[in-house]
């Protein structure tokens, strides 16, 4: 006997509307289902009746958490159409961004991952150093959410030493927390042992879905478009791309961990060798008639965007295609043969409050489509019957690891 | 291998299945495909050159016809695969059989273009509400958004 029972897409523990339904058997997940749109606010259609500058104001506020990286990815992409080529200091004060971004969203999936772990503590100490992150961000361009740095040619605003060398000051903090959070990672016997073994994706499934980002490198997979398609001065940086093999939420995490101290050491080229020079360059109002593919690597993954241009200020089609899309058929593969208490830590931002979300259960079956709803009473009359006739034996065969 | 050489060999190796491959950019190669020849094109290039990363599908609207745009990534170049679909007929093929991850943007095409994909695993919509009208697709050019007049309760 199958349970179907769904989660969303409004309940207290979501931070935002996405509707799962999960078919049970007993406490492990069968099958899992997810019914997006709960928050589509149609900016394709959007972009087609605004110019290309007024574009780059709401590409970023497609997100809030990589506002930086779908701003990037446009500016990138409509960059390439005007043919212009920023000068060298604007491209190393916009990878600079980049990576800052990056440290702050990994930061913050430290603690959401440490919250869904129980680990409280952890929490408390990376959302602690993620506001040295803000405050960078801050001093560099006056707001902690949305930058609005980038500009066609170039970037908005310059670094003057004395914010070059409080930069440097903040990042070896920074940097000696980290490590103590990869020691940490690697060494409290309860963290690993919550984290280890949980939300497993093979390398040929996550080659096969299309995973992207520290979900597809944690599965030995070493795709990272800083490396494979370099854009802005990641060709010149020394960098090394991180992967694990251990394909479950652990390896994401160690990922993660060591993501956040190679951004270290770019962000510290970056400062010790920033050239000289102007930050941007004049851009045309209007923009002939191609069309450009543009990627990048944000903290969640591979971001694309897609623009074509048609002649006027304003562009014909602006495809986004953000990386946590293109994770989720995953993220069910990651679901299915885990157990209900897993699902907050494999979506890391959902509370497992399952039990309190129904008061009414309804028995599906998912291919066939018929349902039927029974009280509780009924429910427990059937659970009785079914744990009369178990065969125990068999059942340990079910078990997901 | 670079994106010369991969221009090369699907010249030599499938010039009957491609109408065009040219180099756009550094690094992004564009080729056009029939409709029906979609999937032995998808197949070469994953099984020849390792283009297992399909970065999405986008759709464009043409006027006359809809462009639908295979956007496939590997470490040595981005591959745009193109092909052409008419708007009284728009149907183009499921391409789930050789790329699975493929899904849920063939579902959005659905969706936003009113394409119909041919042997998609699952037809259900994904991004528009429960209550959409039929027949309305929002990424189409002729599609405009009506604002509808706004009703105030107990207002005058």
């Amino acid at each position: 006997m199958e349970f179907k029972v769904s989660l969303g897409p409004q309940h207290p523990a979501l931070h935002e509307p996405i509707s799962l339904r999960m078919t049970l058997d007993g406490e492990i997940i069968r099958d899992a289902d997810l019914k997006l749109g709960y928050n589509h606010r149609g900016i394709e259609k959007l972009a087609e009746s605004r110019t290309f500058i007024q574009n780059l104001y709401l590409t970023e506020r497609i997100c809030g958490i990589c506002s930086f990286s779908h701003q990037t990815c446009y500016t990138q992409g409509v960059e390439k159409l005007m043919e212009l080529v920023p000068p060298r200091r604007g491209l190393y004060i916009r990878t600079l961004v980049c990576e800052l971004e990056r440290v702050h969203s990994h930061l913050l999936w430290l603690g959401v991952a440490g919250q869904e772990a129980g680990f409280e503590s952890f929490f408390m100490y990376t959302w602690r150093d993620r506001e040295v992150v803000m405050d960078i961000l801050d001093i560099i361009s006056g707001n902690r959410v949305h930058y609005a740095m980038n500009t066609f040619g170039g970037v908005r605003r310059d670094i003057d030493e004395i914010q070059r060398k409080r930069i440097l000051d903040s990042l070896d903090l920074l940097k000696s927390r980290t490590e103590y959070y990869l020691h940490i990672g690697a060494s409290e016997p309860t963290f690993v042992g919550r984290l280890a073994g949980v939300g497993k994706l093979s390398k040929e499934r996550a080659i096969a879905l299309c995973a992207v980002g520290p979900t597809l490198r944690a599965s030995g997979v070493p795709m990272d478009v800083r490396k494979d398609d370099p854009y802005a001065v990641y060709d010149e940086i020394p960098f090394e791309v991180c992967t694990t093999d251990s394909c479950d939420v652990l390896g994401r995490t160690v990922v993660r961990v060591k993501e956040l101290l190679e951004s270290y050491k770019i962000i510290e080229f970056l400062l010790k060798n920033l050239p000289a020079g102007p930050i941007k360059v004049k851009a045309p109002r209007k923009v002939k008639e191609n069309e450009v593919f543009s990627r990048y690597e944000a903290p969640r993954g591979e971001n694309v965007h897609y623009i074509k241009s048609n002649g006027s200020d304003k562009p014909e089609r602006l495809k986004v295609r953000a990386p946590t899309l293109a994770n989720y058929p995953a993220t069910i593969e990651m679901l299915k043969n885990g157990f209900i208490a897993d699902i907050p830590l494999i979506f890391a931002a959902i509370d497992p409050c399952i039990c309190c979300a129904e008061r009414l259960v309804q028995l599906d079956n998912p291919r066939s489509g018929k349902s039927q709803v029974l009280s509780f009473s009924q429910l427990r009359h059937m659970a009785n019957q079914r744990y009369k006739n178990v065969n125990f034996k068999k059942k340990e065969s079910l078990w997901p690891f | 291998m670079n994106a010369e050489a991969i221009i090369e060999k699907i010249n030599t190796d499938i010039k009957d299945k491609v109408q065009e491959v040219s180099l756009a950019a550094p690094l992004r190669i564009n080729v056009k495909v029939a409709r029906a020849q979609l999937l032995a094109v998808l197949q070469y290039l994953k099984d020849q050159f390792g283009f297992t990363h399909l970065a999405t599908i986008s759709g464009v609207d043409l006027g006359e016809s809809f462009e639908v745009l295979y956007h496939m990534a590997s470490s040595l170049a981005t591959v745009n695969v193109r092909i052409l679909t008419p708007r009284r007929d728009p149907k183009i093929p499921s391409v789930c059989t050789v790329i699975p991850g493929a899904i849920l943007y063939e579902r959005e095409l659905q969706d936003m273009f009113g394409l119909v994909v041919e042997n998609i695993p699952d037809p259900r919509p994904l991004l528009l509400a429960d209550d959409w009208p039929a027949g309305e697709y929002p990424l189409r050019k002729d599609w405009h958004f009506n604002r509808p007049a706004e009703i105030i309760p107990g207002g005058k």
